[in-house]
């Protein structure tokens, strides 16, 4: 017999709303790389606006999991299981804002074409990003501690791929200083959102080990 | 003279016209078999109990086996697991309780600082002073509170008016209940509320000096006000003394031991086996074997 039953049923809908909240987080990144592929503002316009999803997502994800912690006492697995939703979650929304970010960068240049070899090595970090965010969301489905230790190795590739393209776009810059600006902090965004997706993992392993 | 005094002269009296055995009650186990098996469960500190093998029958059925741990000095240890898996026999195999049951019997070791208390020249009621024990419902004796707390020493032989006041009122101030009752030492314990009850059987049991603690379910019977007084009062005592428990509440083992032992029984009609012990911290954030993460966290039992 189960004891705690609405216990293990409400930690498995907010267990549920985190992966909604991740499949909707992979949309908007998606929606992001293709954004600024085509410097779309009217797409960076909706991104922008549709921030708010996540922040609500986030709010209620942390009240759930502070009412579970308040009034459940959750021990062991459940207990790591909430402290982990609750900072993918706000690791999600991070992700979100950067997204936001990009998109404010994308709204702010003022050029309507950049090259295509700044347009594909950032696309090619986006992908990676992308890549990482998904592996992120199947370890902590699958509870995969061996594919959280993968994630360092494919961040890495993405670190790479951005020093690469800093120092080439340094030495052969021929746009404006704000554009180049702009288009610098693009990549360092896709950058960043990697290096969240990796900090899922490190949240996954916690969740499996309880180190 | 001090209980203390009482106690050592009574013991060495009793040494002397008893047949010593140093063999304990069917010892199988090696010395180096035992050793490796502690290390495994080791505990900061020194261990007060040491339990090797242990194993215990009511008749033909075997209630408890193989049993290996050791029961840290100066700690609390809380013993959780579902109902029938042996917790409160073994909490009464620590200062021989179990004795009274017809047909019981211990194997392998139960070393109270280094003695098996199973020994044959084993003094069980020095034993039993030297580790009092706690019920689930408070029992105080239909006595007045004053004659509750001053039994133990009584029998112990001490007299003098003067002596009993102060063991009385250290032993209920130990007990967190001197303010409460320090008008009331002449009326009948009964007439107290049922954590007052409880804690006086701590002071009774206190009054005689004990070095360990041994608590069953003590407050299960009580509403939460009363249960967080004694968890309060535990806490205090820890400094002084070994402390075991047996509880149903399993936050209440989370909140305020050091150590907890989970038992669990494999099927109806099983001994009670010991699962997992370790620190509390991590036996509630993250215990190694899955039948104890189960427990906890309510999937089953």
């Amino acid at each position: 017999m189960e004891a705690r039953k609405d216990f293990h049923q409400r930690l498995n809908e907010l267990y549920e709303e985190t992966l909604r909240m991740g499949s909707d987080l992979l949309r908007i990144i998606e929606k992001t790389r293709l954004c600024f592929l085509e410097l779309d503002r009217d797409a960076a316009d909706d991104i922008i606006a549709g921030d708010d999803l996540f922040d609500d997502y986030r709010n209620r994800l942390e009240e759930g999991g502070l009412e579970l912690l308040a009034r459940q006492a959750p021990v062991a697995i459940d207990l790591r299981l909430i402290i982990v939703i609750m900072r993918i979650a706000q690791k999600f929304e991070r992700m979100a804002d950067l997204c936001e970010d990009i998109a404010m960068a994308v709204k702010n240049i003022r050029v309507d074409r950049i090259h295509s070899w700044i347009r594909e090595a950032i696309d090619e970090m986006a992908r990676r990003a992308i890549r990482l965010v998904e592996r992120a969301m199947e370890c902590f489905k699958e509870r995969n501690v061996e594919m959280a230790r993968e994630l360092d190795a494919m961040d890495d590739a993405v670190d790479r791929l951005y020093r690469g393209f800093f120092k080439e776009f340094d030495r052969g810059r021929e746009e404006e200083l704000e554009v180049a600006v702009r288009i610098v902090m693009i990549a360092r965004f896709f950058e960043r959102i990697a290096d969240h997706a990796v900090d899922i993992g490190e949240h996954v392993r916690f969740m499996v080990e309880g180190k | 003279m001090t209980v203390a005094e009482v106690r050592a002269r009574t013991a060495e009296s009793r040494s002397q016209h008893e047949v010593v055995d140093t063999g304990g009650i069917g010892r199988s186990s090696s010395l180096k078999e035992l050793e490796m098996v502690h290390n495994q469960a080791a505990v900061d500190g020194e261990a007060k109990f040491r339990l090797g093998s242990m194993s215990l029958y009511y008749g033909e059925r075997k209630i408890l086996e193989d049993i290996t741990m050791d029961i840290p000095e100066r700690k609390i240890t809380a013993i959780i697991g579902p109902s029938g898996c042996g917790k409160s026999s073994f909490l009464r195999c620590l200062n021989r309780m179990n004795d009274l049951v017809e047909g019981c019997r211990v194997e392998g070791e139960v070393l109270l600082d280094g003695e098996d208390v199973y020994r044959r020249e084993c003094d069980v009621t020095a034993l039993r002073q030297k580790v009092g024990m706690v019920f689930q419902k408070p029992n105080p004796f239909p006595k007045t509170v004053y004659e509750n707390v001053a039994f133990g020493p009584r029998i112990l032989g001490i007299k003098e008016r003067a002596q009993l006041d102060e063991i009385v009122e250290s032993s209920l101030k130990k007990a967190a209940l001197w303010e409460e009752v320090r008008d009331k030492l002449k009326e009948p314990a009964l007439a107290l509320s049922g954590g007052q009850q409880q804690r006086l059987c701590i002071a009774r049991v206190l009054a005689v000096e004990p070095e360990v603690i041994l608590l069953d379910e003590p407050c299960s019977a009580l509403d939460p006000i009363a249960t967080q007084r004694i968890e309060d009062l535990l806490s205090e005592l820890r400094e002084k003394y070994t402390i075991v428990i047996v509880t149903h509440n399993m936050q209440q083992a989370a909140r305020i031991s050091d150590y907890t032992a989970f038992f669990l029984i494999g099927c109806q009609g099983d001994p009670g086996r010991l699962v997992e012990f370790g620190e509390t911290g991590t036996i509630f954030t993250a215990p190694a074997d899955e039948r104890t993460e189960r427990y906890i966290t309510g999937r089953f039992g």
